[in-house]
């Protein structure tokens, strides 16, 4: 072993073969054969998952059946559990919004929104207006790309396979609009501390348009496919129902609460960004089942769309600033670095040092697709982050699935799993 | 006959009849749908419309390891998966090969924790490895043709097992890469 | 031109403007300078006298640190009241103070929105390691799994939890609690590599700084 000569300290035992054959054993329940409880009844213990086709990522659910019904449901989490969190408090303010992109990674943006608006508030930035236009129309561009996996992947586990394909057809176009705008489709890291630090490219607000353009007759696709289909109908009416009450105390957000009927919308509750001079409805369901949360997404992608309209009204011709002005928080512009000295060192120097915001804590949290997407900082002064919350919706959401599936068929699993609209990677974080 | 040896004479196959089996196992690698993380999105995008990964090459993903010969691993591996993702890769009958898609697969990715395994090969032997967090489809299309490249080579009759000869097949593979890049 | 010489063309009403809104519960009083003018503080004072033991007020956010045996209490309190209404349960989390002060070591976080008066509030309670909390799972059944997180990641014990067992590591993880301070981010066991045909080397790096 060589001693270390500096933080970075590559070891290397130079051996070829690693001995532990036995893979170690953590966490496997083992399943059970039919048991025969003392009422008579007979219970079956079913394992769901990890792998599983339907599970949307790596969710397991042991299932305890009487015949086809459920008795007994726990769903166990934690396969994709990263620990990022705990990352966060080694890296830097900046960096710690990579990391977002990774937890709900089918709508980056929303996600890198929350955290730098979280780490805005800590340090009392405000984007300017054109940016905070742009901002808006990246999220809701992002919550239309979420919403569309969620379809896709909703119908395709219920059956309706053909659904899959429509829905990741119009993915690829908003998938396009995010490469342009940031080099990457799926994990953006697109916001920045105070704005934008690059031009928006010339041809995105067309595109962005065009996707408009297009998009509602899509949308009428996937409405002709399913909303009159008794098959579905059959598969998601009256399956799955969430009482206001329950919704509340599980403390849900997003579709899922206001499937239910509580009207709960953060970008109407406590406007962020420039959400209060939009005009725009927020759909509320009526009884809480399965085809509710179905009716209210889909209604949330047509508002979407109109948000998306009076944002590029607003600043499609538009030459103002995106960035705040420089300052002990928000990065020194990209311009002269490449041919300035000074700037490019102020630019190293803010970059590699990190900024130290204020102490104290900040929470903010953004209206995401899947509910309400909460950011938790705790700064003590240093550049690097104390303590790093994530209040991820999916989490909290997925508390309801044993809720649901008490009395439920067990092909109606799917459909409740799919319904709340998980991704693991936020679940677990 | 000598049509075929004529033809592919610098090929290591030791039958026609090899070639054969292996260009059906290349030209419908069915896979295990194994998303795991973010990269599954990018799978599931390459086997969409835009990019078909399925009806182009005969490949088709398949719920159950049993009927799967290729897993793809997208995704992070954490320690409490990986007994899972070995237990997968034991349940897959031979032949098998394994894509590690995208940088958490491949070594950890981002994530240097506690809980995540650092790449996938501490758990499972694999064959090809796709960098990119995510790998676009297009990457993932290129993974996949370099592992059809290698499945074409695959020797049924002489299969050599063991750490020894995958060691002399893997130095053998990288002297041959090497002499086509120098030329 | 001297100032006298303008016109007087503003006339001014002489009743005096007001500064604080006649109701006590609106909700301009949640972020009022003078925290005692918080509805939420006003109502923990009457009730619980000694309870609170500071008051943050940080951006438009107000922290209230309490005892922690009271904190079931207090949020059956605020839930229930009528005019204030804290309904709904955002976060439950804790923060390892073991940097920033001596004791208590741990603050159990618990962050509240009130849907009728659409302001959140975050109680804070500071509680030693083995100390435990009282579970707000007889509150609200979405801090079942919240709790849970809390107590993997921390090891804060919950009393009234219905099944305090580890839900984001497996269940026989024996290697402690990761979010604590004095836990390394790499964790204190090595994976045991169990692919018999790899051939490569293992190359492990260690990083010892605790970051750029």
């Amino acid at each position: 072993m060589s001693t270390p000569v500096s933080d970075f300290d590559l070891v290397s035992d130079g051996s070829t073969l690693d001995n532990s054959p036995e893979p170690p054993k953590t966490g496997t329940l083992t399943i059970s054969d039919e048991v025969t409880r003392p009422d008579g009844s007979h219970q079956l213990v079913l394992n769901m998952g990890p792998q599983h086709p339907s599970t949307h990522g790596v969710l397991r659910v042991i299932l305890g059946l009487d015949g086809e019904v459920i008795t007994d449901c726990d769903p166990v989490i934690g396969y994709l559990h990263r620990g990022v969190e705990k990352i966060g408090e080694q890296h830097r303010y900046a960096q710690v919004v990579t990391w977002t992109d990774r937890t709900d990674y089918v709508a980056a943006p929303m996600n890198n929104l929350g955290c730098i608006m979280a780490i805005e508030k800590l340090c009392d930035v405000t984007a300017p207006e054109r940016a905070q236009y742009w901002r808006v129309i990246m999220s809701e561009l992002a919550r239309i790309a979420s919403h569309l996996v969620w379809l896709g992947t909703h119908a395709l586990d219920i059956g309706a396979l053909s659904m899959s394909l429509y829905c990741f057809r119009e993915r690829e176009l908003i998938l396009d609009m995010f490469e342009i705008f940031c080099g990457a489709r799926l994990t953006t890291n697109m916001m920045e501390i105070g704005g934008f630090s690059r031009p928006i490219p010339e041809l995105l607000p067309s595109m962005v348009r065009d996707f408009c353009k297009v998009f509602p007759d899509r949308q009428q696709e996937y409405v002709d496919l399913l909303d009159a289909n008794p098959i579905w109908q059959a598969r998601t009416k009256g399956v799955g129902i969430i009482s206001p009450e329950a919704a509340v105390s599980y403390a849900l957000t997003g579709a899922c609460l206001r499937g239910s009927g509580v009207n709960y919308d953060i970008r109407k509750a406590m406007p962020y960004l420039v959400y209060d001079r939009l005009d725009f409805e927020v759909p509320i369901g009526v009884h809480g089942d399965v085809f509710d949360r179905y009716l209210v997404r889909m209604e949330e992608m047509r508002q979407t769309l109109r948000i998306i309209e009076q944002c590029l009204d607003a600043v499609e011709n538009d030459d103002r600033p995106l960035m705040a002005y420089e300052s002990n928080y928000v990065m020194p512009p990209h311009k002269g670095t490449m041919t300035t000295a000074e700037d490019m060192q102020r630019h190293f120097i803010w970059v590699i040092k990190g900024f130290s915001p204020p102490v104290g804590e900040a929470y903010f949290a953004v209206e995401h697709p899947k509910g309400e997407n909460g950011y938790y900082f705790v700064s003590d002064g240093t550049p690097l982050p104390y303590r790093w919350r994530v209040r991820s919706p999916d989490f909290v959401n997925l508390s309801v699935l044993p809720h649901m599936a008490q009395g439920a068929m067990l092909a109606d699993v799917v459909a409740l799993i799919g319904t709340i609209d998980i991704v693991l990677g936020s679940v677990d974080r | 006959m000598g049509l075929i040896d004529d033809r592919f004479d610098k090929n290591v196959f030791t039958t026609s009849l090899d070639f054969l089996f292996n260009w059906g196992r290349r030209s419908s690698l069915w896979w295990l749908q194994f998303g795991l993380a973010c990269c599954a999105i990018e799978m599931i995008a390459a086997s969409m419309a835009r990019f078909d990964l399925a009806e182009r090459f005969g490949m088709l993903y398949r719920a159950s390891p049993r009927q799967a010969d290729l897993m793809i691993v997208a995704g992070t591996v954490t320690k409490k998966m990986a007994p899972v993702v070995r237990q997968l890769y034991d349940q897959m009958p031979e032949p098998k090969w394994v894509i590690s898609m995208g940088s958490c697969a491949n070594v950890g990715g981002p994530f240097d924790s506690y809980a995540v395994v650092q790449g996938v090969d501490q758990v499972v032997p694999v064959d090809i490895y796709v960098p990119g967090c995510p790998p676009t489809p297009e990457a993932l299309y290129y993974g996949v043709l370099e592992l059809q490249n290698k499945v074409i080579k695959y020797q049924t009759m002489a299969k050599k097992q063991g750490a020894a000869a995958a060691e002399a097949d893997r130095i053998a593979s990288r002297a041959e890469a090497m002499a086509a890049v120098r030329g | 031109m001297s100032e006298g010489n303008l016109p007087q063309t503003v006339e001014t009403d002489q009743t005096p403007v007001a500064t604080e809104p006649v109701d006590p519960w609106a909700r301009e009083n949640y972020f009022d300078p003078d925290v005692e003018r918080h509805p939420a503080v006003r109502v923990i004072r009457e009730t619980f006298p000694g309870a609170i033991l500071d008051i943050v007020r940080f951006r438009d956010e107000t922290t209230i640190h309490i005892r922690p045996e009271l904190l079931l209490e207090i949020c059956t309190l605020l839930r229930g009241h009528e005019q204030v209404g804290m309904d709904v349960l955002t976060d439950i989390t804790a923060v390892d103070m073991l940097r920033l002060r001596q004791a208590p070591r741990f603050d159990v976080v618990a962050l509240l929105y009130s849907l009728r008066n659409r302001v959140r509030l975050r109680l804070k309670a500071g509680i030693d390691e083995g100390q435990p909390v009282p579970s707000l799972v007889p509150l609200w059944n979405g801090a079942n799994w919240l709790e849970r997180e809390t107590y993997d990641m921390f090891g804060i014990v919950f009393e009234g939890h219905p099944n305090l067992r580890r839900i984001l590591l497996a269940d026989d993880w024996d290697e402690g609690f990761p979010l604590r301070k004095d836990y390394p981010l790499r964790g204190w066991k090595e994976f045991p590599v169990y692919n018999t045909e790899r051939t490569v080397g293992r190359v492990r790096t260690r990083w010892t700084g605790r970051g750029v």
